[in-house]
């Protein structure tokens, strides 16, 4: 739920809460006055017909105000005064109403009369008319000026909020870009702003550092091990050497090797991750590179017996050439690596989608986490466990999507752009 | 022949001189960009193999210097920097060859010697060991005046071998130069044995004493004796 949706539902129970209780305060508050200034009439008509009565043998029609009615009856003994509220039956409108009866004891030349004034209470009955409707009104008026307030403030003074979040949503520190915005009027949104800047600010430099940090220390370790391997070669012309010794310098040597293939992997990996390959503008064939590779490893795919079927189509995407030449190698490489002896290589490239396929053995893992770095199944010690790691990212930064689906003993893995 | 090794690296400079001084090469050493101008203005080389960071200078330069001044000389670049643009740019300036750091001796006496051939003048081209002939602009191999047919790695190989002649060659440095970047796709390296035992049967057939020498644990040497 969006926050002004939110605030709004808020608003509106708390609204209703207020206005329900205020209509009954004031519906009650209302009330309490006209009672009392009914009350007050009725007195006052008491005072004036008393006086009438003992002073005026006759009673004037025009002494009581409209609607009301005197009754006089001739009584034995006074009582007391009594004021109450009963219904009685209106002939003019037909229906029962409620009127407000005072009946007190007047004597007249000798005897006792009980005087009965009746006053209409239709007031209240238009009080109670009146209130509800113009609750109703209110409400309906605040509910629409909320409303509209609402589309305003998120069309206005939200605004600058959505931009932030949209900038927020879209960033890509791979990208080092530091999110910057425009001043605003809303003291809050201007400190979120300087906020998020500062952050990206932070982030974009620390992802910097890291980047150069990986790239300096595989680029320095790179003149160490040329240092180390220079002497091994040295020393394997030493023909003093002892068997022994020479069994431990290839093993030092096959190491020292593996750890320089390792290290040109994972410097290369943070160069594609930096950014270092542009892509040009026009797509790139891929069949001459395919060509050339199946050309390249054509003594290893004749002696393991695979076949390899081919459907290419001259296209490509738009990607560095580099970047190009690296991903086919991989996926070739791969397909002969994880192959079983006669099996069969597929390989189809279409627009938009370069898809190849062999036979293997069956892996028991999520296809996806091959993607993992270092990621291997079984024990296939030449492997690095880079190669498709290195697939996926030269995919994810030119924008491709890398698939590795497994149908029974085949290996399908698609590259689309 | 006259080497020029530009290399700041005092130890891989060494190993990279001793190496070469096995091959009767004069090889000399400049550890900075200065010397190594100095040295190419007073000097003649047959090769100069440079590094392209320096601490005082861009390598980059010191191509430049020689191309201007001695577009005879062969150039190698050796660098720690594999990145495309600095290939490229090194290979469009004219240097010869590019070989990325670290890489194996026998690699770069191959590539040294590659270059030499190249830019010498036609009769010096041809490569001669014992009973065998090549012409590399042909691809031609002779034993005893006989054609030998040989696939490209074998032919690869052959002369891999005999440009590291008499020396102890590791079947990694072998994969590597036969297959580049895919050589950890060859499982034990059984693979190499193949192509060397088929290389070998082909020599032999066409009357060649066996020159392959297989070293336990370590790889294989190609000599006379």
């Amino acid at each position: 739920m969006k926050l002004l949706e939110r605030i709004l539902k808020y608003q509106i129970v708390t609204s209703l809460c207020v206005l329900t209780l205020g209509a009954v305060l004031f519906y009650f508050s209302v009330d309490y006055l006209i009672d009392l200034e009914v009350n007050k009439e009725l007195m006052r008509s008491k005072t004036k017909v008393s006086w009438q009565l003992r002073h005026i043998d006759e009673l004037p029609v025009y002494i009581l105000q409209l609607g009301d009615s005197l009754q006089l009856d001739q009584v034995r003994y006074p009582g007391q005064m009594v004021l109450v509220e009963r219904k009685l039956f209106n002939e003019f409108e037909n229906e029962y109403q409620p009127y407000r009866q005072l009946t007190f004891y007047e004597r007249v030349e000798g005897a006792w009369y009980r005087v009965t004034i009746s006053k209409l209470l239709a007031q209240r009955q238009q009080l109670l008319e009146a209130v509800v409707m113009t609750v109703t009104f209110i409400v309906a008026l605040l509910l629409i000026s909320l409303l509209l307030l609402n589309s305003w403030l998120s069309r206005r003074l939200w605004r600058p909020f959505y931009r932030t979040l949209r900038a927020l949503d879209s960033y890509q520190v791979e990208k080092h870009e530091v999110l910057t915005f425009p001043k605003q009027h809303t003291v809050e949104f201007d400190q979120l702003n300087l906020s998020v800047t500062q952050f990206t600010d932070r982030l974009a430099a620390t992802y910097q550092n890291l980047k150069e940090f990986t790239e300096n220390a595989s680029h320095e370790i790179q003149t160490p091990l040329a240092v180390i391997l220079s002497k091994i070669e040295g020393l394997f012309q030493d023909e003093d050497l002892k068997e022994s010794q020479i069994v431990a310098l290839s093993e030092i040597s096959e190491a020292a090797n593996r750890l320089a293939k390792l290290n040109q992997a994972l410097l290369l990996l943070t160069k594609i991750e930096n950014r270092q390959f542009l892509a040009g503008t026009e797509p790139i064939s891929l069949v001459p590179i395919i060509n050339r590779k199946l050309r390249d490893l054509e003594d290893l795919i004749e002696q393991r017996e695979i076949t390899v079927k081919t459907a290419i189509e001259p296209t490509g995407p738009v990607m560095h050439p580099a970047l190009a030449e690296v991903l086919v190698n991989n996926l070739l490489t791969n397909a002969i690596r994880y192959n079983v002896n006669g099996g069969t290589i597929d390989i189809r490239l279409v627009p938009g989608q370069l898809i190849v396929r062999n036979t293997g053995a069956p892996i028991h893992i999520d296809p996806e986490l091959m993607f993992e770095r270092f990621r291997k199944e079984g024990s296939n010690s030449a492997s690095l466990g880079l190669g498709l790691a290195l697939a996926k990212t030269i995919c994810q930064v030119n924008g491709q999507t890398l698939r590795y689906e497994t149908e029974g003993t085949w290996h399908i893995l698609t590259v689309t752009w | 022949m006259k080497l020029l090794l530009i290399e700041d690296e005092k130890a891989l400079a060494t190993s990279i001189q001793n190496y070469f001084q096995r091959e009767n090469f004069i090889c000399e050493w400049a550890a900075d960009y200065r010397t190594a101008v100095e040295k190419i203005h007073i000097y003649r080389y047959d090769c100069v193999l440079v590094d392209l960071m320096l601490p005082d200078g861009d390598g980059l330069d010191a191509v430049r210097e020689l191309k201007r001044n001695f577009p005879e000389t062969g150039i190698i670049i050796i660098s720690a920097k594999n990145s495309l643009d600095d290939r490229i740019t090194g290979l469009n300036l004219g240097s010869d060859d590019y070989l990325t750091k670290p890489f194996h001796l026998s690699e770069l006496n191959a590539r040294v010697q590659a270059v030499i051939r190249r830019r010498s003048f036609q009769g010096s081209q041809q490569i001669r060991f014992g009973k065998i002939q090549i012409d590399p602009q042909e691809h031609l191999v002779l034993v005893d005046q006989q054609e030998i047919v040989l696939t490209r790695k074998e032919y690869d190989l052959l002369v891999y071998l005999i440009a590291n002649k008499n020396r102890v060659l590791t079947k990694e440095s072998i994969a590597e130069h036969l297959w580049g970047d895919d050589a950890d796709l060859m499982d034990n390296f059984d693979f190499i044995y193949t192509h060397i035992k088929n290389l070998r049967k082909k020599l032999m057939d066409k009357g060649c004493p066996d020159y392959l020498k297989s070293i336990y644990g370590v790889g294989y040497k190609f000599s006379e004796q």
